[in-house]
């Protein structure tokens, strides 16, 4: 009320026309309606899960005193209220987000509910994959009909359950194409938020959804030549990093960036595995069958990533000066040669540890550079996260050791210390 | 025509299509239960949990092994048809795998292979699909150390009556001693409060 009082001041006191008063006033008006209509949102989403989860859960209970008759109508009666309820959206209710999210969720779990309801009365096998692909699949329309976010996220669960349910956990497993295949008719829809609605809170969770989902996913391609796995993994995380690199991510605050952290980190962590010599004992003993290696899934989906991330990589690079380059966005390609170096020869795992200090050292002068506190004390994680490595590592003699924790710590407290002086140096 | 007509007629496709599959699944369940040949699969319970369809019993086989001869190449995972017989206690028996759909008119489901044993003569494990059997979850366990307790008892007999029709298979009950395990795990509580 305050601010209205203020405005009617201004406008009296001519400071400000009163057409930019009433600008103002409506202004802030909007605004506030906004965030109502964004906490209806939250409340019917929040609610519609609840219900529909409550439904699931107490058709799990199997409820063995109702007829068959009674149990079957009982499978289809929250299925077509929902329908009717995202009808009722359709029709009269297109314009509000809450009543189209709240209602396609509900639907979404009532499709759920149905399906296991029928499951447990004709005991259907135990493949919990092909009751998820059944589930997904028919609620697949729900986003582009209903346009809704909501169950474009729920969509991309339901498929990375799918991935790791027939990659990971059945028994025998069996890589999972179908996922990719799936993956494919949710992007326009995502499309369709970068378009419409860059910046809301669905696009945010979706620069999340989509990175985690494939990093979680694109391990059920595992087969018979998992090292080459890692080759894969290096170049999604390369593509991953690009993609964050772009225009229409990096104007959003960094926590919405999923691709870029999960890059990043992805980059970093595969870096500090293979700092250890495991990997490349390994490697060297191992023989590959060339013809047989050419059609695995391990090499296909590196072959993929690494078109994707070539690509990005070029068309990036091309407008930038070499030391613009960040080292994590080369990472792909030294380790690809690596990997090769190490089928030979031993000298692979140092390679590995001069770059992650590399990329350490690099990520510290660029903190000193840009005055940035954040990157320069993550320039010395990577550093620190390395030595930690190394501490366990019998080879090197404690002496050594010692002198490069006490350093990492020197390191630590001076370039900090050296930042803040310049700071307030500069006012 | 208006957007809004053209999208409502695809979201009643969809609800249709949503309301058809699981009509389509109980449909299917219903034919092979009504006019298929029913075999009875002795079996023995454990009592997992599913995340989403609640509480059931695992059911395990005794016949589902078979000798396959060592040339022929089984693959952990792949589809089987299992031709079936009875043995002279009226329980079903395998009598062969094969690759291939047998022709119709014979008694056969589809299964898929579990293990195989790379020997002389080889063996292929079979994975039946009526291996869960859905119960209310407070008795679940109960069906499970119900058959448990007495593993030595020869004359506990149980067994899966399973429906047959053209290599679809749905299973219709379990039977322990010639009772449904749900009348028996009543009867068991029932003699336990009595006691």
């Amino acid at each position: 009320m305050s601010m209205l009082n203020d405005i009617q001041e201004l406008v009296s006191a001519e400071v400000i026309s009163r057409e930019t008063g009433d600008k103002i006033r409506d202004y802030y008006r909007n605004k506030r309606g906004l965030s109502i209509n964004w906490l209806y949102l939250v409340f019917g989403v929040l609610g519609a899960i609840l219900v529909g989860l409550g439904i699931i859960l107490l058709i799990a209970h199997n409820w063995d005193e109702l007829s068959l008759t009674v149990k079957t109508g009982i499978a289809f009666l929250p299925l077509i209220a929902a329908q009717i309820l995202s009808g009722f959206s359709l029709i009269k209710k297109r314009q509000s987000v809450s009543w189209r999210e709240s209602s396609s969720v509900l639907l979404f779990f009532a499709v759920g509910a149905c399906i296991s309801m029928i499951s447990q009365i004709y005991h259907i096998p135990g493949n919990l994959s092909a009751f998820i692909l059944t589930w997904v699949l028919l609620c697949l329309p729900l986003i582009y009909l209903m346009s809704s976010s909501i169950v474009s996220l729920f969509y991309l669960i339901g498929i990375t359950y799918y991935a790791c349910e027939t990659g990971y956990w059945s028994s025998p497993v069996s890589e999972s194409y179908t996922y990719w295949l799936l993956l494919l008719p949710d992007l326009p829809h995502y499309y369709q938020l970068y378009k419409k609605k860059h910046g809301s809170n669905f696009m945010t969770f979706h620069n999340w959804f989509i990175p985690l989902s494939l990093v979680i996913s694109l391990g059920t391609l595992s087969n018979s030549n998992p090292e080459f796995m890692y080759i894969a993994y290096f170049n999604l995380f390369a593509f991953l990093y690009l993609l964050g690199n772009l225009k229409f991510l990096t104007k959003q605050k960094l926590t919405d960036n999923g691709y870029l952290i999960t890059g990043t980190m992805g980059t970093l962590i595969l870096l500090l595995m293979l700092s250890f010599d495991w990997f490349w004992k390994e490697l060297e003993n191992k023989s590959f069958r060339f013809n047989e290696l050419m059609l695995s899934p391990e090499f296909i989906a590196s072959a993929v990533f690494l078109l994707a991330a070539g690509s990005l990589f070029y068309t990036g690079q091309k407008r930038k000066a070499i030391r613009d380059i960040h080292p994590v966005a080369v990472v792909f390609i030294l380790f690809m040669i690596t990997f090769f170096i190490g089928r030979i020869s031993g000298i692979s795992v140092v390679l590995i540890n001069l770059y992650v200090f590399a990329i350490g050292i690099l990520t510290i002068l660029d903190g000193v550079k840009r005055n940035h506190l954040g990157v320069l004390n993550f320039g010395l994680l990577i550093i620190t996260a390395l030595v930690i490595c190394r501490f366990f590592d019998e080879a090197i003699s404690f002496v050594f050791r010692g002198i490069l924790f006490v350093s990492v710590g020197i390191g630590f407290f001076a370039t900090n210390q050296m930042i803040l002086k310049r700071r307030k140096a500069n006012g | 025509m208006d957007k809004k007509y053209v999208l409502l007629s695809l979201f009643v496709i969809v609800a249709l299509v949503q309301l058809f599959i699981p009509a389509k699944m109980i449909l299917d369940r219903e034919k092979v239960l009504d006019s298929g040949k029913e075999f009875k699969f002795r079996t023995a319970p454990v009592d997992p949990v599913d995340p989403f369809r609640g509480k059931y019993i695992t059911l395990r086989y005794d016949e589902s092994v078979i000798e396959v001869k060592p040339e022929e190449d089984w693959v952990r995972g792949e589809t089987i048809y299992v031709l079936l017989g009875t043995d002279a206690d009226g329980y079903a028996k395998i009598e062969s795998v094969s690759k291939v759909s047998p022709p119709i008119g014979k008694d056969f489901l589809k299964a898929k292979v579990n293990f195989v044993e790379e020997s002389n003569p080889g063996k292929v494990t079979i994975r039946y699909p009526f291996d869960r059997f859905y119960m209310e979850e407070s008795k679940a366990r109960d069906a499970e150390t119900a058959y448990q307790k007495a593993p030595t008892d020869t004359n506990r007999v149980m067994y899966a009556l399973v429906s047959i029709k053209e290599g679809e298979s749905v299973l219709k009950d379990v039977i322990i001693d010639g009772v449904p395990i749900k009348e028996y795990i009543k009867q068991q509580s029932a003699q336990k409060d009595v006691h």
